[in-house]
C-alpha cells in the first residue's frame, strides 16, 4: 500500500488544470504520478474511450510505470490497460502520425528506421559528398596534418562531417524545414557557407533516402505528428477528448517540438501535469531539448507549481554530496555563466516518521578518489574492490557507471576476466544481444557451409545459452572440438558411405553421450541447411523454433524475422551473406534495438542482487543502487569550460581546433535571427558557447551519477590516454570542489 | 458436387416464370447464391441455350461456384455459359468491335491490333514513364516505395473511370478535399501529370489498361446502337451476383440494360460492399432494386447460437456508441479471449486451441484464423505449428512473391547463365541455390563447393567450368553423382548456347522438359516446381505477348527485361499460387476482407491481433483516395477527421457484422501486449471489446484460454 508524503498526496490530489512539479532525485516521481494516474481511473474521470496518457523519456520508464499502474488498479481484467495510455514521446507520435498516416503524406504500412540504419544513410551520403568535395577537408584541416595520406585522421574527419550534418537535419526537422526549404532559406539569407552547404546537401540526400525506403526518422516522426494535430482541427478535437489528462515524466528533457506537441494535446483548457527535475537534464548537447521549457513552463501564470523535495533515497552523507554540488555550481564555479546549471530546491531527506525513509547514515561509505591512475589501472582498481566487496554483499545491488559505452565495455571485459558476475545496460542489451547473436551465428554457418570453424562456434552458442549441467560442460566443449576439426563438413552433415565422421567416432569408442550430442545438432543444421531456400523472415523462424524456448526470445525472433524480411525488400540483390551481416550488427552492439527482455523494457536493479551492474551514467537515469562506482571522474569526460580542459567537440585535426559542430549550430541558428549581428557570432565565440552548454550539462551529468548510489559512493578518475595534441587529463573541477568539502565535513 | 437443400421459398424463386427482372437480397449465408444457381439450372432443364445466359460477378473468385456448376452441367462444348466480370465483358467487346472504335478512342494505329494491358504489364510500362521523372525529382517530398508509387496513379486511372468522371479531373479532386500540408497538392499534380503521360502512351501504342478498357466500354461500345444490338441478342439471361461489389459506372450500363434481357437476376448482399476501395459502390448497386420487376429478401436460413448474434449485437453497439452500450451476458458463450504478453505466445496459444477443438471432432474446414493482414512471418508461424500438430491448414493468401520461390530462382539464374549477353551477372550464393534446386538430393555444402570450383563471378560470363578438370580429391567429397548430373547441365547450356537464342519461356520449357524434370534432377519429382514453372511460363509469355512489341522495337531482350522486372519487385504483386478457393477441409488462414469476399462460413473464427488499427482504417495511399475519387463524395469538400472517423466506423461495422454473420459457434478474440513490431497496440476494435468486457456483469467469468 503507497502511502504518500504530504507533498506526494498534494500532487496526487491534482484533478484540473495544468501543475509544474520539480522533483529532486529519490522522490518518487514515478510513483506519485503513477498513482495519480491510477486515481484519475478509479475516481471515474476517465469514460469508456478515454485514456489517462502518461508521456515519459525512455521504453524502460514506460515498463516501470504500466507495473506500477497496474498494482495500483488492482487489475485482474482480462485484456488489460483499459483507462490508460504510456508511451514515450516518440511511441506517442508514432500513435498520432500512425492513426492518420495520410496527413503526413504516408501509408500505413511506413517504416521507421532506426538509429543504426539512420547513421547509415547519413555515412553513405556523407562519404558521397566529402567524395565530390575533397576541398572542404581541405580547406579545415589543420596545417599539421595530411588528412590525405593519413587513415586514421580520414576516418575521424567523416565521423565529424557525419556529427555536422545530423546536427542540421536535427535542427532542421525542429524547425519543421524541408531541404528545399533551407536551400531556399541560405540563398535567400546570402549565407552561403560551407557548413551549411554540407549539412543542406547532406539533408537532402538524406531525405531522399529515407523515401525511397517509404520509411521516415524519430525526428519526422515528432515534426509529423505536431502538422497534423496542427492541419486537422477535428482530428485533435478527438485526441483531446480521447486523452483528457496528459501526465509527462522527465519533462525536463522535453525539445521545443515535444512540449509543442503536448501542449497542444493538452489544450488551453486541458489537464497537464509536468514533472521534471532540472538538474537531470543530460540528453541536451546537439540536441534540440533544454530545462528552460519546464522552468518556464512553471512560471506560467496559472500554472500550480509542487515541488517534490523530500528523497527517502540516499544516506544523508550522499545528500549532503549531491546539494554541495549544487551549491558549489551557484557560487563558485569559474564561470558565472554555468552558475545556474544546476538550481534549487535542494534535495531534503524525508521527515521523521515517512513511510519512505532514508538509509541509515554512513559517512564513511564514500570514497572520493585523489590517485592519479591511468585509465586500466582505474579499471583493475574498481574491479579489485568490487572482488572484495561482492562475497560479503550477495544481497546488496551494486553499479558500475561510465560516462561513455566504450569504457563501460571494457570494465565489462575485466569484470569477465575475473570471473565477477556482471550485467551490462550499455547500448542494446545482453540478451538481445546474446538472441541475434546466436541467430546471427548461425547464418552465418549457414552462409559459409564448407566452413567448420563458423559450425563449431554457432554449436557452443547455441549450447552454452542452453545452460547444461556442469559435468556436461566438457561432452559440449569436446563436441564443438570435434566440429572445430572437421576439415570437411559433408562428412559430418551429409556423409557418404565410407566419409562419415560420426561412425568413425563411433567406431572409435567416443562416449555416447558425445554421439548423441553431435548426432542431435547434425539433425537441426541438415534442417536448417535445407531451410536456406526459404525467404529469410521463413529460416529465421524455422531455426528460432528449434533453438529458443522463452516467450521473450521468441518475440525476438519473430521481431528478427520481419526486419529481415523488410530489409531484405529494401535489398532484393541481398543473400544470406549481407542479411547475417545486419543481424550481426545488431549482435554487435552497434545497433540500438529494443528487444524483449526486461533490461530493455525495465530494468529492475534489485532484482540483480550479488551481480555488477556496468551501465552508463545516461541508461542509469531513474535507477538507483546501494553501492555506486562512478568512473572517469576527469576534466576530459566532465569539463568546466577551463582553459587547460580538452574539450570532445574541438577536434585536434581541424585548423585551429575549431569546433565546427557547435560553429555550424549557431549558423544555422543565425538563419533564423533578424539581427545580423548574431549571424557573426562565428569561431572561437561558438566553441565557447558549446563548451559552456557542454560543461554545464557534463555538471548534471555528475549530479544523476552521484544521486543513484543509496548507501555508498566510490568516485574515481583517470589521466585519460594522450591523443594527438590531447594533454593528460587531470580530476575534473567540480571532483575536486567535492574532495574539498569532503575533507573538511569529516 | 452435393446437392444443396433448398427451402420452399427458394424453390418457388427458381421456378419464377423465364422473364422479368428479380432484385434478390439477403445476408450473407442466406443463400442467394445457391438459388442462383438453382436458377441457372432451371433455365439449363427448361431449354434455355446456355451460351445466352450471362452470368456476371464483379471479381473472378465471386464467380468460382459458376464456374464450378457450369462444370458439371451437361452440355456440347463449346455452349455453356461463360461466366465472366463486366471487365471481361469489355475486353472481349472491344476486341470485337475494335475496327469500329480504335480511332474514335484516339488510338494513333487503329489498323493495329489492341493490346490488353493486366496489372503487371500496366506498372511496368507506367515504371517506364515514371522512373525518368522521379530521377528529375518528380515525388521526392513523399515517402512511398515506387512500385507503390506506379500502382496507384494506375489506381486513380481506375478510380475516375469507375466512378465515371474523366481522368484529367483527378488532381482537382484530390486537391480540393486536402486538409494538410500544401506541399502535398504538388505531389497530387505530378500525379496527374504521370496518369496523363500514361494514358497518351497508351492511345500512342494500342495498349488498354483497365481504366482505358472501363472508359471504351462505358463511353464508346455500349452507346454504339450496333453493339448494344450485338450485346443484347447474344445474351437473353442475366444473372449477376454481388452486384454490391462492383463499380458504378457498370452497374449503370445493367440499369440501361436490363430490360433488353428477357430475364434477369440482380443480387445483392446486405452487409456487403468491401471493395470500396477498389470504387465498389454498393448505394448505386442497390438502386437497382428500384428498377428491377420484383424483389426478394431471403432471411438466413444458417443457424448461429444465441450467443453469437448477442456477441454481434453487443459488439455493434459497443463499436458505434461505447458509454451507452448494455452488453448482452449470453454473448458470453460465444466467447474466448487469447491474452499474452508477446506475439508468438499468441500464435502458440492459437495453434493449441485449434488442435484442441479438432480433437473434439470440429471438422477443420470449419475453423479460421482471421487477421487484417498476414505477414510472411505470421503465415509460416501459424502453419507450420499447424502442420507439427497435424491439422490441415492452407492459406488464403498467396504464399511468395515470384522471387521468393526457389524453383523460380533457379530457372531464372541458369537462364541468366545462358544468356550472358542480357548482361545480368549471377551471385555466388544465387548459383548454389540453383544447384540445390536443380540436382536432386544436392546438400547444400556439396552445393557450396560446386559452386565455389565451377563458377567464378568475375568470370560470369563464360557460364560454368567442367566438373571434369576439378581435382580428383576434391571430385570425391563433391560426389561423382553429383557430377555427373552437373555435367549434363553444364553440357545443356552449352549446346543451348551454341544454337539459336530463344525466347525466355521457350527456354524454360525446353530446360524444364529436356532436363530439370529427368530422373535424377530435383523438378522430376517435385510436384510443386512443376507447377511454379509452369506459371512462370505463363507469365512470361504474357509479358512477352503485351510488351514484345515495343520491346524488340526498341531491340531489347524480352528475357533481359522480365528478370530486371522481376528482381525490381515491378511483379511483386503476381502471386504464381491461384487465387482459387480450395475447398478442402483445411484450417483456413486469411485476411478477413479475403475470408468475407470468399463466401464461406465457419463455426469458429480467430481474430488475431484485435488491437491492431487495420481492423478499423483504410488503407492509406498518399497518392489516392477511394473516397475523394468516388462518385459520392461532394466535389469541392475538404476531407477532415470527421470523414475518416464515420467511415471508418462504418467499415468497421461493416466488417464485424459481416464476420459474425459467417459464424456459428464462437469467437476467439486474440491479442498480444507487445505486437509482432514491438508496439502496443489500441486499435479501436480492442477499445470496444475492452468496453463489452469491463461492462458484463461477471467479465472475470469470460473464458481465457
Amino acid at each position: 500500500m503507497f502511502n504518500p508524503r504530504p507533498q506526494q498526496a498534494q500532487v496526487i490530489a491534482f484533478r484540473a488544470g495544468k501543475m509544474g512539479v520539480s522533483a529532486v532525485p529519490g522522490s518518487g516521481k514515478t510513483h506519485t504520478l503513477s498513482h495519480l494516474a491510477a486515481q484519475l481511473i478509479l475516481e471515474g474521470y476517465i469514460k469508456d474511450n478515454q485514456e489517462v496518457l502518461v508521456v515519459t523519456l525512455v521504453n524502460s520508464a514506460v515498463e516501470n510505470f504500466l507495473s506500477r499502474i497496474k498494482g495500483f488498479l488492482g487489475e485482474s481484467g482480462l485484456i488489460p490497460g483499459i483507462g490508460y495510455r504510456i508511451r514515450t514521446l516518440h511511441g506517442l507520435a508514432h500513435d498520432i502520425v500512425r492513426e492518420r498516416p495520410d496527413l503526413a503524406g504516408l501509408s500505413n504500412k511506413f517504416q521507421i528506421v532506426d538509429e543504426h540504419e539512420s547513421e547509415n544513410i547519413l555515412r553513405n551520403a556523407v562519404n558521397a559528398w566529402l567524395r565530390g568535395n575533397p576541398q572542404f577537408i581541405s580547406d579545415f584541416s589543420s596545417p599539421n596534418v595530411d588528412p590525405f595520406t593519413n587513415h586514421k585522421v580520414m576516418k575521424d574527419w567523416h565521423a565529424l562531417a557525419i556529427d555536422i550534418a545530423r546536427s542540421v537535419i536535427r535542427l532542421s526537422k525542429d524547425r519543421k524545414i524541408s531541404p528545399l526549404e533551407l536551400r531556399r532559406k541560405i540563398e535567400g539569407q546570402g549565407m552561403m557557407h560551407p557548413l551549411l552547404e554540407l549539412g543542406c546537401q547532406i539533408y537532402t540526400d538524406y531525405q531522399q533516402a529515407l523515401a525511397y525506403r517509404s520509411a521516415v526518422d524519430f525526428d519526422d516522426l515528432i515534426w509529423f505528428a505536431l502538422n497534423a494535430l496542427q492541419t486537422d482541427s477535428a482530428f485533435l478535437e478527438r485526441l483531446r477528448y480521447r486523452w483528457p489528462y496528459v501526465l509527462e515524466d522527465e519533462a525536463q528533457d522535453s525539445s521545443r517540438l515535444q512540449e509543442q506537441i503536448l501542449r497542444t494535446l493538452a489544450g488551453e483548457d486541458g489537464n497537464w501535469v509536468r514533472v521534471g527535475d532540472p538538474n537531470q537534464a543530460i540528453f541536451e548537447t546537439f540536441t534540440t531539448a533544454s530545462p528552460e521549457y519546464l522552468k518556464n513552463f512553471i512560471r506560467e501564470p496559472g500554472v500550480e507549481y509542487r515541488p517534490l523535495s523530500n528523497s527517502g533515497r540516499s544516506t544523508s552523507s550522499i545528500i549532503r554530496l549531491a546539494n554541495h554540488l549544487i551549491q558549489w555550481t551557484n557560487t563558485d564555479h569559474p564561470h558565472l555563466e554555468i552558475r545556474d546549471a544546476l538550481t534549487a530546491p535542494l534535495i531534503e531527506p524525508s521527515p521523521s516518521g515517512d513511510p519512505q525513509p532514508n538509509p541509515p547514515d554512513d559517512p564513511e561509505a564514500i570514497y572520493l578518489s585523489d590517485k592519479k591512475w591511468s585509465p586500466d589501472r582505474e579499471l583493475k582498481a574498481v574491479a579489485d574492490s568490487l572482488a572484495r566487496w561482492l562475497p560479503e554483499n550477495q544481497d546488496k545491488t551494486v553499479a558500475v557507471l561510465v560516462p561513455r559505452n566504450e569504457r563501460g565495455a571494457r570494465m565489462v571485459e575485466e569484470l569477465k576476466g575475473r570471473g565477477i558476475p556482471y550485467m551490462e545496460l550499455l547500448r542494446s542489451s545482453l540478451s538481445t544481444r546474446q538472441g541475434a547473436e546466436i541467430l546471427s551465428s548461425i547464418l552465418k554457418a549457414l552462409a559459409n557451409p564448407t566452413a567448420a570453424s563458423h559450425l563449431s562456434s554457432s554449436y557452443s552458442l547455441i549450447r552454452t545459452r542452453q545452460n547444461e549441467p556442469d559435468d556436461f560442460k566438457e561432452t559440449i566443449a569436446a563436441a564443438a572440438h570435434i566440429l572445430a576439426d572437421c576439415k570437411n563438413p559433408e562428412d559430418f552433415l551429409w556423409p557418404s558411405p565410407g566419409r562419415d565422421l560420426l561412425a568413425e567416432l563411433a567406431s572409435s569408442n567416443a562416449s555416447p553421450a558425445l554421439l548423441e550430442e553431435l548426432e542431435a545438432f547434425r539433425m537441426d543444421m541438415r534442417r536448417w541447411q535445407a531451410a536456406t531456400l526459404l525467404p529469410i523472415d521463413e529460416l529465421v523462424l524455422t531455426i528460432s523454433q528449434d533453438i529458443f524456448k522463452e516467450p521473450g526470445d521468441l518475440a525476438l525472433a519473430h521481431k528478427l524475422a520481419l526486419l529481415l524480411e523488410s530489409v531484405s525488400q529494401d535489398h532484393p540483390d541481398w543473400h544470406l551473406e549481407e542479411l547475417q551481416l545486419e543481424l550481426e550488427a545488431v549482435a554487435k552492439n552497434q545497433r540500438k534495438f529494443l528487444g524483449f527482455s526486461d533490461e530493455d523494457t525495465g530494468f529492475n536493479p534489485d532484482a540483480h542482487p550479488g551481480k555488477v551492474v556496468v551501465a552508463t551514467i545516461h541508461k542509469a537515469k531513474g535507477l538507483e543502487w546501494d553501492r555506486v562506482h562512478l568512473l572517469s571522474v576527469n576534466n576530459y569526460d566532465f569539463p568546466s569550460a577551463m582553459p587547460y580542459d580538452s574539450f570532445i567537440s574541438e577536434k585536434w585535426f581541424v585548423r585551429g581546433k575549431e569546433n565546427l559542430q557547435a560553429q555550424t549550430i549557431s549558423l544555422f541558428n543565425a538563419l533564423f535571427m533578424r539581427d545580423a549581428i548574431a549571424m557573426q557570432l562565428e569561431g572561437k565565440e561558438a566553441a565557447s558557447k558549446a563548451r559552456l552548454e557542454y560543461a554545464a550539462e557534463r555538471l548534471r551529468l555528475l549530479f544523476v551519477a552521484i544521486t543513484r548510489a543509496r548507501r555508498e559512493l566510490i568516485i574515481t578518475w583517470n589521466t585519460g590516454r594522450a591523443i594527438g595534441q590531447m594533454q593528460e587529463s587531470q580530476p575534473a573541477l567540480p571532483l575536486a570542489a567535492l574532495q574539498a568539502f569532503w575533507k573538511e565535513n569529516q | 458436387m452435393e446437392t444443396p437443400v433448398l427451402s420452399a421459398e427458394q424453390n418457388e424463386l427458381i421456378k419464377m416464370p423465364l422473364s422479368g427482372s428479380l432484385f434478390l437480397e439477403g445476408t450473407a449465408g442466406s443463400g442467394k447464391t445457391t438459388t442462383a444457381l438453382g436458377r441457372y439450372l432451371y433455365m439449363l432443364q427448361e431449354g434455355v441455350p446456355p451460351e445466352s445466359i450471362l452470368l456476371l460477378a464483379p471479381q473472378r473468385t465471386l464467380l468460382q461456384p459458376y464456374v464450378q456448376a457450369t462444370q458439371w452441367v451437361e452440355a456440347p462444348p463449346g455452349s455453356v455459359a461463360v461466366p465472366a466480370t463486366v471487365g471481361g465483358l469489355a475486353r472481349r467487346l472491344t476486341a470485337l468491335f475494335w475496327p469500329l472504335i480504335a480511332a474514335q478512342a484516339g488510338f494513333k494505329k487503329p489498323e493495329q491490333p489492341p493490346i490488353f494491358l493486366t496489372l503487371e504489364t500496366a506498372q511496368y510500362y507506367m515504371a517506364r514513364l515514371v522512373r525518368p521523372l522521379i530521377e528529375k525529382g518528380y515525388f521526392n517530398t513523399i515517402t512511398i516505395d515506387r512500385n507503390r508509387l506506379y500502382s496507384q496513379i494506375i489506381d486513380n486511372l481506375n478510380k475516375a473511370a469507375g466512378a465515371g468522371f474523366p481522368h484529367t479531373q483527378i488532381a482537382d479532386r484530390l486537391k480540393s478535399a486536402w486538409v494538410g500540408e500544401p506541399v502535398q497538392q504538388h505531389i497530387y499534380e505530378e500525379a496527374q501529370e504521370c496518369a496523363n503521360l500514361f494514358r497518351t502512351y497508351c492511345l500512342e501504342n494500342n495498349l488498354l489498361d483497365f481504366s482505358l478498357q472501363v472508359e471504351i466500354f462505358t463511353q464508346l461500345l455500349w452507346p454504339d446502337p450496333l453493339c448494344q444490338r450485338y450485346l443484347i441478342e447474344e445474351h437473353r439471361h442475366l444473372i449477376y451476383d454481388n452486384i454490391e461489389e462492383d463499380i458504378p459506372v457498370f452497374q449503370d450500363i445493367i440499369r440501361k440494360w436490363l430490360p433488353g434481357f428477357d430475364s434477369a437476376w440482380l443480387i445483392y448482399n446486405l452487409g456487403g460492399g468491401y471493395r470500396t476501395f477498389l470504387g465498389a459502390d454498393r448505394m448505386n448497386g442497390y438502386a437497382l432494386r428500384e428498377v428491377c420487376g420484383s424483389r426478394t429478401t431471403l432471411e438466413t436460413s444458417w443457424i448461429a447460437l444465441p450467443s453469437v448474434a448477442a456477441l454481434r449485437d453487443s459488439l455493434l453497439e459497443s463499436i458505434v456508441t461505447p458509454e451507452a452500450s448494455h452488453p448482452n451476458p449470453l454473448l458470453m458463450d460465444a466467447v474466448k479471449v487469447v491474452y499474452r504478453n508477446f506475439y508468438p505466445e499468441v500464435i502458440e496459444a492459437v495453434c493449441q486451441e485449434v488442435f484442441s477443438l479438432v480433437e473434439k471432432q470440429v471438422s477443420p474446414g470449419e475453423i479460421v484464423i482471421l487477421a487484417p493482414f498476414i505477414s510472411d512471418s505470421l503465415r509460416f508461424a501459424v502453419m507450420s505449428r499447424l502442420q507439427s500438430l497435424g491439422v490441415p491448414v492452407q492459406s488464403h493468401r498467396p504464399s511468395r512473391s515470384l522471387r521468393d520461390e526457389p524453383a523460380v530462382n533457379c530457372l531464372l539464374t541458369l537462364a541468366k547463365i545462358a544468356h550472358p549477353d542480357w548482361e545480368i551477372s549471377a551471385a555466388l550464393p544465387e548459383i548454389r541455390q540453383a544447384l540445390m534446386v536443380c540436382i536432386q538430393d544436392l546438400d547444400l555444402v556439396r552445393a557450396d563447393l560446386l559452386a565455389r570450383i565451377c563458377f567464378r563471378p568475375s568470370r560470369w560470363r563464360e557460364g560454368f567450368s567442367s566438373f571434369d578438370r576439378i581435382q580428383l580429391e576434391m571430385q570425391e567429397r563433391i560426389g561423382f553423382w553429383v557430377g555427373e548430373r552437373f555435367e549434363r547441365i553444364r553440357r545443356w547450356l552449352e549446346e543451348y548456347q551454341v544454337g539459336e537464342q530463344q525466347e525466355l519461356d521457350i527456354f524454360l520449357s525446353r530446360i524444364f522438359g529436356e532436363l530439370l524434370s529427368q530422373p535424377g534432377f530435383g523438378f522430376h519429382t517435385n510436384l510443386d516446381s512443376a507447377a511454379v514453372t509452369a506459371r512462370l511460363i505463363e507469365s512470361v509469355q504474357k509479358f512477352r505477348q503485351v510488351v514484345g512489341v515495343t520491346l524488340s522495337a526498341e531491340s531489347r531482350a524480352i528475357g533481359r527485361e522480365y528478370i530486371h522486372m522481376v528482381e525490381d519487385g515491378v511483379v511483386a504483386a503476381q502471386y504464381l499460387q491461384s487465387w482459387d478457393t480450395t475447398t478442402s477441409d483445411a484450417v483456413l488462414i486469411a485476411p478477413a476482407y479475403t475470408f468475407l469476399m470468399s463466401n464461406r462460413n465457419a463455426a469458429y473464427q480467430f481474430w488475431l491481433d484485435i488491437g491492431s488499427l487495420g481492423w478499423w482504417e483504410r488503407l492509406y495511399q498518399p497518392l489516392t483516395h477511394p473516397v475523394v475519387l468516388s462518385r459520392r463524395w461532394p466535389s469541392g469538400n475538404v476531407w477532415t477527421d470527421i470523414d475518416e472517423q464515420n467511415e471508418n466506423m462504418e467499415s468497421l461495422t461493416r466488417l464485424v457484422s459481416g464476420l459474425t454473420t459467417r459464424c456459428s459457434q464462437g469467437i476467439y478474440l486474440c491479442t498480444s501486449r507487445i505486437d509482432q513490431q514491438g508496439d502496443e497496440p489500441r486499435g479501436k476494435l480492442l477499445r470496444a471489446i475492452q468496453s463489452i468486457l469491463r461492462r458484463l456483469p461477471n467479465p472475470t467469468e469470460v473464458a481465457l484460454v
